[in-house]
């Protein structure tokens, strides 16, 4: 499977290259390219800074459990949606008929259509990976170096500016890149709410090929985004090597933090994020009543005609996503913890393209890895473009990889003398796999089970390309509605995707709670980006 | 530098815990601790020696009590404001700055900058043997170099008190023991307040002026480190301070200064310091290993005996009772030898 991956990257690789002197040449394009890295340095930075925000005040304002567990659910809620459904409530509230600009304000003929709504829509989306990227490394730095800085005479403030922050500045870094790679890829959002004035390299990249069936100028557009996404997650991948300047020492993390913040500061970081967080709230609620009315801002009688029409008409797509989720989700765990068990314990040739070419898939932008296999599975000897496999395969290939990290960040944990010692008790290595490394490695299977079916379900960027007329999918589904106008739809999808998607990862949550080991990774690692 | 004295007045410090409900981490702990003096907070891990630190430090607050430094009411004054310098058992470095930022930070706080800032550091790092390594960063540096620049980032304030929290338990114990009276003589020559923490005992009688015992958040004795060795309040100083063996016994008589004392089948003379213990009463012998000695005679068996060099080690049956007697030099004796036991007359204190 590595192999016709490679060979994918290879024939994409090879036929852009006379295509991309063409494609650059035409200003449009090139004002796309412009647009895309605008938008992901704005997304970039606003959505670390929002995520900062967050991590500091869970990390940092003594927070009760209770409290915390309210933030982590609010920012999960972003991540498990589809990613049109903060772009739909957008344009409940703030579209030409919205509920804020047209009701509330009275403003006619306004456009929510630009890089301002694209750019907060994705902020509110991607802010959350930032999050969970931040928070372990501010409670990872040790509170005594903070409390030092104040023995020596330092004021809070002082402290935060000369200590915390230049000790979360890799974080920092990270996170943007993370971010500026998550917008860079994004496709659903500028499309609903980018409009014509301001195209954005993937949503072009897509018209070129479904619209104008140009599968070549297609490629060749993604090419270009391929380098600066290439670009990012070498550097990204850079920055995390060099290492941080806070290591966990499980000593001093048992003492208690100091009163880090002051008091008004600390209420208005609090204000900060219940801002964000009723926001969020908000947009979210709109969505679930925009799915119950007839029409937002023109009829707001009560309905349950829009879930009709998705368990009617839609119900096909329903049906193929679950199929498709249901059969991706024990393939892509078991791809995870096979990969990650290979790649960290055992020795063989390859082992490192191995690595790299199953991470590759998770960290290139889905629109390119869409186009990829669409090529790479349009000719004989392998053709399946148009089948359920094809999507089941992208499924598991690109979202198995949170598996494999989870399984090799596990097993780094496990100390190699675990196995060793059951191997000098007599047991064969099969036997020690199934009853020493597999237990322990568990979780990891759960975690990867989790991610697979959140991205089957909620997916759309690479596999936009791979739908055909036997196989559809409830992200493409929603898009359709998005075009044609129809958001009532379109809203009760994006509820029936966020209450399913809930349930499976409650379920999976219980799963890993009952069978994590001791010591075992951090349940964060269950949602893992992308 | 202007020493100043620490007094801590009636402190306790509660916890909420989520399964014994209230504890307290410190209780009624009261200490004074005169100008330029060492005190060591000694005792096992959770008697809330670090909490008594932490709120000399300004890092937790009292819920009852006062504490002042140099006179001064400090109590609810938050920690930048105190003029302290704190070592911590894990440095607490910052990671991110090289020697010399990390040393000068307290001087930039306040103010300092140019050629002075440069002269006060290159001066603490000379005095804690570190010049020439300011371009260094701390993952650069040993554990014990580590050590060196948090003692220099601390006094280079020139604060009033110095405070350490186990400072020298992540060392080697070489290095333990070079370090402790590194600190010792620094301390002596700045003439600086310093309270110390660790659960060590012979790093505690190796630094320190004063001892504190504490044990379950109180002070059970305070005094030099003769003081409570020889003459220990109760059962757990004499246990917790180098090795014992406690013997029963019953007061059967008076005699002006001395009591006698029945133990081990025997009549022993012992001071009676300042108990009042009436015949009859019914107390523990404190006896020393190295004070016990082994003589030709019977009363007494080896049940074993381990070398050690400078010193053997016997365990001793003796009237029922097993002992631990350290002899220096002499013929080692096997197991199953008879002997005698002989008893210092004021090597032997008594607890009730």
């Amino acid at each position: 499977m590595a192999m016709l991956l490679a060979r994918a990257f290879v024939s994409d690789g090879g036929v852009s290259f006379e295509g991309v002197s063409a494609v650059l040449a035409q200003p449009n394009h090139l004002r796309a390219l412009r647009n895309s890295l605008l938008l992901a340095t704005v997304v970039g930075i606003a959505g670390t800074a929002l995520g900062f925000l967050f991590a500091f005040a869970a990390a940092r304002c003594g927070l009760r459990p209770g409290a915390v567990a309210a933030l982590d659910a609010v920012t999960l809620l972003p991540l498990i949606s589809p990613p049109f459904t903060t772009a739909i409530s957008i344009i409940f509230s703030f579209g030409p008929r919205g509920l804020i600009t047209y009701e509330l304000l009275g403003i006619k003929g306004v456009t929510v259509y630009g890089l301002t709504s694209t750019a907060f829509s994705e902020v509110l989306t991607f802010f959350p990976i930032a999050y969970l990227a931040l928070r372990p490394m501010l409670s990872a730095i040790d509170p005594n170096i903070e409390g030092m800085a104040r023995s020596l005479g330092a004021s809070r403030w002082r402290v935060f500016r000369t200590v915390t922050l230049p000790l979360c500045i890799p974080g920092l870094a990270n996170s943007f890149l993370l971010l500026f790679a998550a917008s860079l890829a994004d496709f659903a959002t500028p499309l609903i709410l980018a409009g014509n004035a301001f195209p954005v390299l993937p949503t072009e990249a897509y018209l070129q090929i479904t619209g104008m069936f140009d599968l070549r100028g297609g490629a060749a557009l993604s090419f270009v985004l391929l380098v600066p996404a290439l670009a990012v997650y070498l550097l990204q991948r850079w920055w995390v090597g060099r290492g941080y300047y806070v290591t966990i020492s499980g000593k001093s993390s048992a003492q208690t933090p100091f009163d880090s913040v002051a008091p008004g500061a600390r209420l208005a970081l609090l204000a900060c994020c219940a801002a964000v967080t009723v926001l969020i709230a908000y947009l979210y609620l709109l969505l679930l009543y925009g799915s119950l009315v007839v029409a937002l801002g023109a009829n707001h009688a009560w309905t349950l005609v829009h879930y009709k029409v998705i368990f009617t008409e839609g119900m096909k797509a329903i049906r193929d996503t679950l199929i498709i989720a249901a059969i991706a989700m024990p393939l892509g765990g078991l791809f995870g913890i096979l990969v990650g068990y290979l790649v960290a314990r055992k020795s063989f040739f390859g082992r490192r393209t191995m690595e790299t070419v199953s991470m590759l898939n998770f960290a290139l932008p889905g629109t390119i890895v869409g186009i990829a296999y669409l090529i790479a599975f349009n000719d004989p000897p392998v053709m399946l473009t148009g089948t359920a496999l094809v999507i089941i395969a992208c499924y598991v290939f690109r979202y198995g990889a949170t598996g494999i990290r989870t399984t090799m960040a596990l097993l780094e944990q496990v100390d190699r003398g675990l196995e060793e010692a059951s191997r000098g008790l007599g047991a064969s290595s099969a036997t020690t796999f199934r009853r020493v490394t597999l237990p322990l490695i568990l979780p990891a299977f759960f975690a990867g089970l989790g991610v697979v079916f959140i991205r089957s379900m909620t997916a759309i960027s690479a596999t936009i390309f791979l739908i055909s007329v036997s196989w559809t999918l409830i992200t493409v589904k929603i898009l359709d509605n998005m075009t044609e106008l129809s958001l009532g739809p379109a809203a009760a999808f994006s509820v029936f995707v966020v209450v399913v998607v809930y349930a499976v990862i409650a379920l999976v949550g219980l799963a890993l709670r009952l069978l994590r080991a001791p010591g075992a990774a951090p349940e964060a690692s269950l949602l893992g980006g992308g | 530098m202007n020493a100043a004295g620490i007094k801590v007045e009636q402190v306790s410090k509660r916890f909420s815990h989520r399964v014994k409900g209230e504890v307290y981490a410190a209780r009624d702990v009261s200490l004074d601790v005169a100008p330029g003096e060492f005190v060591t907070l000694l005792g096992p891990s959770g008697c809330g020696k670090t909490t008594t630190l932490r709120m000399i430090a300004g890092f937790e607050t009292p819920d009852e009590g006062q504490i002042a430094i140099g006179g001064e009411d400090v109590t609810g004054m938050p920690v930048e404001r105190r003029n302290i310098g704190f070592v911590f058992q894990n440095y607490a470095l910052f990671p991110h700055l090289p020697v010399f930022e990390n040393v000068a930070y307290g001087l930039r706080v306040r103010a300092l900058a140019g050629a002075e800032l440069e002269r006060q550091v290159a001066q603490v790092l000379g005095l804690v043997g570190l010049a020439g390594y300011e371009r260094q960063f701390p993952n650069q540096l040993s554990g014990g170099e580590q050590q060196r620049v948090a003692l220099a980032r601390a006094i280079v304030i020139r604060p009033r008190v110095l405070l350490f929290d186990e400072p020298l338990s992540n060392l080697d114990a070489r290095l333990r023991v070079q370090m402790r009276s590194e600190i010792r003589d620094l301390q002596k020559r700045l003439q600086i307040t310093t309270v110390y923490v660790t659960h060590d005992q012979e790093e505690a009688m190796a630094v320190s002026d004063r001892i504190a015992v504490m044990n379950r958040g109180s002070i059970v004795q305070l005094g030099s480190a003769q003081d409570l060795y020889r003459r220990p309040v109760d059962a757990f100083v004499a246990q917790f301070i180098g090795r014992v063996n406690l013997v029963p016994g019953v007061v059967r008589a008076e005699a002006g200064d001395w009591l006698e004392v029945e133990a081990l089948g025997q009549c022993l003379r012992v001071p009676r310091q300042q108990t009042r213990l009436q015949p009859g009463a019914a107390v523990k012998l404190v006896l020393r290993p190295e004070s016990l000695r082994l003589i030709a005679g019977s009363g007494a068996t080896v049940l074993s005996q381990t070398f050690l060099g400078e010193k053997t080690e016997y365990q001793v049956s003796c009237g029922g009772e097993a002992l631990q007697v350290a002899s220096h030099g002499g013929e080692a004796l096997p197991a199953g030898t008879h002997v005698g036991l002989q008893f210092p007359e004021d090597g032997v204190a008594l607890l009730p």
